[in-house]
């Protein structure tokens, strides 16, 4: 196959032109309730050309048929030379790679049978329906895929790689009367099917989470000292500092490079921020991002200042700045942008009891149902939290929304513990239509001196 | 290639099948930052099988043109073993409405032209410390759904994109607004100027920031900031929800007083010259229009064909399906109106001024809400929400006195939809909803 597309690159007109093919073989098993929703096995594969000539914009070209390869080529060229430019369009150097990258495909997902896919997510959605009556509904995926990927580019990249992955989710929906209570349990590896088969007791955990919300009470709304889990941590440097860190939103933006200066103090000296695409063993890791540049890991606050960025070729050129192997597309339909791997807050010192000690009146934050922040602001469902009473875990409440202004926030970032660990979630990260995109997020538990915890507004 | 698989199929699945095959084309181009950055293309075929056998549906999917047809049968029949039992009956050859699809226009427009509208709204816009992202595309599509009971359906399509968005970064604060027309033919002049003067508009409004309103309150919902009251109701009007015994609404066809007298909601995949409109749905189910809400009473829910099996009723022709999952219930063009019957929905977007759509004059202290910050996280469909605002402007004496930043508003949908105090004149397809503004009653509306 390289060979076949480094003859179709020879062909190409443009200055520059890199191509992609990828051969992806997927399974999914999906339970809802008692029920069996879905088995299926799906084959999807197709090529993706980006050119570039002198003087001209870019020319993509995105096609499910290979036969097609040679003309997509030289429609992106005539895509490319049809778009003029003012400001010339340049990528940062990056060396020529050569890789046959066959990552550790750990118990290869093809050789397994449906039927065993299926007992395996018949016994964890099992475990959730057991736990209680209370327990009126459930919906457990699997899903696996193997992708083969190739890449070639004319500044002499080509690689091949085989690139495995499997995620796990289970969602508990506990009822009483009008009451309604939701529990979530989420696993994604790039990894195979060995390391899927001790996950029972996750999904349990969940199911028993959400029948004890249904006597939870709801979280006085008011501004609390607020301790994030280590998940939650994650979902919220992820969501709230890390798109803001991806350079296309500065590149060409003069207000927004302005309020993202290198140098700016974003947080306390104790506030360490990074994005690491090459950590082994996780879901956002690759050996190269989807432009052939190698993953690195990327310091983006260090001591609580700013200090780097995360960048594709084109955005590095444009700053000046070097490649960090951030481009990624989540597949052959979509070109390469600035996207994360895995982002983390750096390891604090002490123990969670230390963090919460001194709290007279506060509220631990745990897991997230969801997040989204527009810029500045930001709002987060945790999926369950506990008031913190004289230094002390207390009672469940639910309903805890977190909402604020990211600056402000982690400015009031004021401890950060040394339990450090990456959360290995299902899912995915969605930017510019292209979702799920896996990523991973990383922290220890986290504590915010002063945060805005909603759910009960008063009236 | 549809007709061989399902001729192939139906020899060994001893319950029938059906299967969609679609081909898609787009043409795209973006303007970033205020420049025009690059265009692309994207080809895409793919088919999707679904078989009963034994009583059990499978399904497969494949975007391999080399795929051979044999082989796609066997994975679905192997879907099929492990599938449980479903009563699931194709359905026979019936009419299909005639609903236009393709348009000329639309489908002949070139790339040039795509860059032309582009460039005129970012003239439009362009305007002194801010920046501007544009994106316009273009999309064909030829579908063909066919089952082995006879009934078959095959159309082409348009669908033209254009969206723009405007950001003002002044020291860390910022703001951003745009606004989209999608049809399935080339937006007219006017519909691209609506547009622009509906930008325009909200970012003059939003220059000078004001402190939020506190208390219980009367809100404006304009008809992008109505999806965090909408998406509960409309999953909760589904007959998949339903059938799980989640939905609020399950239970209450027909009682009187479950929302405002005022307050009816219908899906119409027939109205024309809307992306979302086509003949018959995925699974070969003629398209109609299914009331959903009349005049507060809930009428129907909405079935594809396995959900309709299951819960003993009748598909209300809402199966969609993409290549590699099964058919799923979704909605085509969802439209809000103070009447079941309202017709005059027009095929573009409506102009959008005033902003409020006349309801801002009668209130003395309020909220104008525009976009909510985390719509669809956590428990939607329960009708329980709390968002901080994106983009809101404060209501003072029947005027809109500026952008409010540290607000969130609370309440719960099915309380808040009993009591509507008003539906604006300004009433305009956003997506694939077509409402106007609406005044609610006793917001939660907190500082923060």
């Amino acid at each position: 196959m390289i060979d076949r597309l480094t003859a179709a690159l020879r062909r190409s007109r443009a200055d520059y032109t890199e191509i992609r093919v990828e051969r992806t073989w997927s399974t999914a098993v999906t339970f809802r309730g008692r029920r069996l929703e879905s088995v299926t096995a799906s084959e999807d594969q197709g090529g993706f050309v980006r050119a570039l000539s002198r003087g001209a914009g870019w020319g993509v070209a995105s096609f499910t048929s290979l036969e097609r390869l040679e003309a997509m080529v030289s429609r992106a060229h005539d895509l490319s030379r049809a778009v003029h430019v003012e400001t010339p369009i340049r990528l940062a150097d990056v060396a020529p790679q050569r890789a046959d990258a066959l990552l550790d495909l750990d118990g290869d997902v093809r050789g397994v049978s449906l039927a065993e896919k299926k007992r395996l997510l018949e016994a964890y959605n099992g475990a959730m329906l057991a736990v209680s009556d209370r327990i009126v509904d459930t919906l457990a995926s699997y899903r696996d895929e193997v992708s083969e990927y190739w890449f070639v580019n004319s500044d002499g990249t080509g690689l091949h790689e085989l690139r495995p992955e499997v995620t796990l989710s289970g969602t508990a929906v506990a009822r009483r009367d009008g009451t309604i209570e939701k529990g979530l349990e989420s696993v994604g590896l790039r990894r195979g099917w060995n390391s899927v088969q001790d996950g029972i007791a996750g999904f349990r955990t969940a199911a028993e989470r959400a029948v004890r919300l249904l006597d939870a009470p709801t979280v006085k709304g008011g501004t609390y000292p607020v301790i994030l889990d280590p998940e939650l941590a994650g979902v919220f440097i992820h969501e709230a500092f890390g798109h803001l860190s991806e350079a296309d939103f500065v590149y060409e933006n003069p207000q927004a490079r302005a309020m993202m200066t290198l140098g700016r103090r974003f947080g306390k000296p104790l506030l360490h921020v990074g994005d690491n695409g090459a950590a082994p063993g996780l879901r956002g890791t690759l050996p190269f991002d989807d432009e052939g540049t190698p993953t690195q890991d990327t310091p983006l606050i260090t001591e609580g200042i700013l200090v780097g960025r995360l960048h594709s070729r084109e955005t590095a050129a444009t700053m000046g700045e070097r490649p960090t192997g951030n481009a990624r597309a989540v597949s052959f339909r979509h070109a390469p942008i600035v996207r994360m791997t895995n982002t983390y807050i750096g390891k604090g010192r002490g123990t969670f009891a230390d963090l919460i000690g001194d709290v007279k009146l506060g509220v631990y934050a745990c897991s997230a149902f969801g997040g989204q922040t527009l810029l500045e602001n930001f709002s987060f469902t945790a999926a369950y939290g506990h008031m913190i009473r004289d230094g002390q875990v207390a009672e469940l409440v639910k309903d805890v929304v977190l909402a604020g202004n990211l600056f402000q926030t982690l400015d009031r970032i004021d401890h950060i513990a040394g339990d450090f660990r990456w959360n290995q979630m299902g899912g995915g990260c969605g930017k510019g239509g292209q979702y799920p995109l896996p990523v991973t997020e990383g922290a220890p538990h986290v504590r915010i001196e002063e945060a805005l915890v909603g759910g009960d507004v008063p009236a | 290639m549809i007709d061989r698989l399902l001729e192939q199929a139906r020899r060994r699945a001893d319950g029938g099948a059906d299967a969609l095959w679609r081909r898609v084309e787009r043409t795209s181009v973006a303007f970033e930052w205020g420049r025009l950055k690059g265009a692309g293309v994207t080809e895409e075929t793919g088919v999707s099988l679904r078989v009963r056998h034994g009583g059990r549906v499978g399904v497969a999917g494949t975007t391999a043109a080399d795929a051979s047809l044999d082989h796609l049968i066997a994975r679905a029949l192997a879907s099929a073993d492990l599938g449980e039992a479903v009563d699931l009956a194709f359905p026979p050859r019936a009419p299909l409405p005639s609903v236009p699809t393709y348009f000329d226009r639309a489908g002949e427009a070139s790339l040039d032209d795509l860059i032309r509208m582009g460039r005129g709204l970012l003239d439009g816009l362009a305007r002194d410390g801010c920046r501007v992202n544009v994106a316009v595309e273009r999309e064909t599509a030829e579908t063909r759904v066919a089952n082995s009971a006879g009934a078959a359906s095959h159309y082409r399509s348009t669908a033209l994109a254009v969206s723009a968005d405007v950001w003002r970064i002044a020291g860390d604060d910022v703001l951003v607004l745009g606004d989209a027309c999608e049809g399935a033919d080339v937006p007219s002049d006017a519909a691209l100027q609506a547009i622009v003067r509906s930008v325009n508009t909200r970012l003059d409004r939003a220059l000078t920031v004001v402190s939020p309103p506190e208390g219980s309150l009367p809100v404006v919902f304009t008809p992008a900031g109505l999806a965090a009251l909408l998406l509960p109701v409309t999953q909760a009007l589904s007959g998949k929800a339903v059938l799980q015994g989640i939905s609020p609404l399950g239970g209450k066809v027909g009682q009187a007083a479950v929302f405002d007298a005022a307050f009816s909601l219908r899906d119409d995949p027939t109205c024309a010259g809307r992306p979302a409109s086509r003949p018959s749905d995925d699974e070969c189910v003629p398209s109609r229009v299914t009331p959903l809400v009349e005049r507060g009473v809930v009428r129907r829910f909405i079935y594809d064909l396995e959900t309709a099996a299951r819960a003993k009723t009748q598909s209300t022709g809402h199966g969609q399906r993409g290549i590699f999952g099964k058919p799923v219930p979704g909605y085509t063009n969802l439209i809000l109106a103070s009447q079941p019957d309202s017709s005059n929905v027009g095929a573009q977007h409506a102009a959008p001024l005033p902003l409020g759509g006349g309801l801002v004059r009668d209130i003395q202290d309020g909220l104008l809400v525009d976009e909510l910050i985390g719509v669809g996280q956590g428990n939607v469909i329960g009708g329980a929400f709390s968002h901080p605002v994106a983009l809101a402007y404060r209501i003072e004496r029947g005027e809109i006195t500026g952008r409010v930043k540290e607000a969130a508003v609370a309440g719960n949908v099915y309380e808040l939809w009993k009591r509507v105090g008003g539906f604006g004149s300004d009433a305009r397809w956003t997506g694939s909803r077509y409402a106007p503004s609406v005044l609610l009653q006793g917001v939660s509306v907190a500082r923060r």
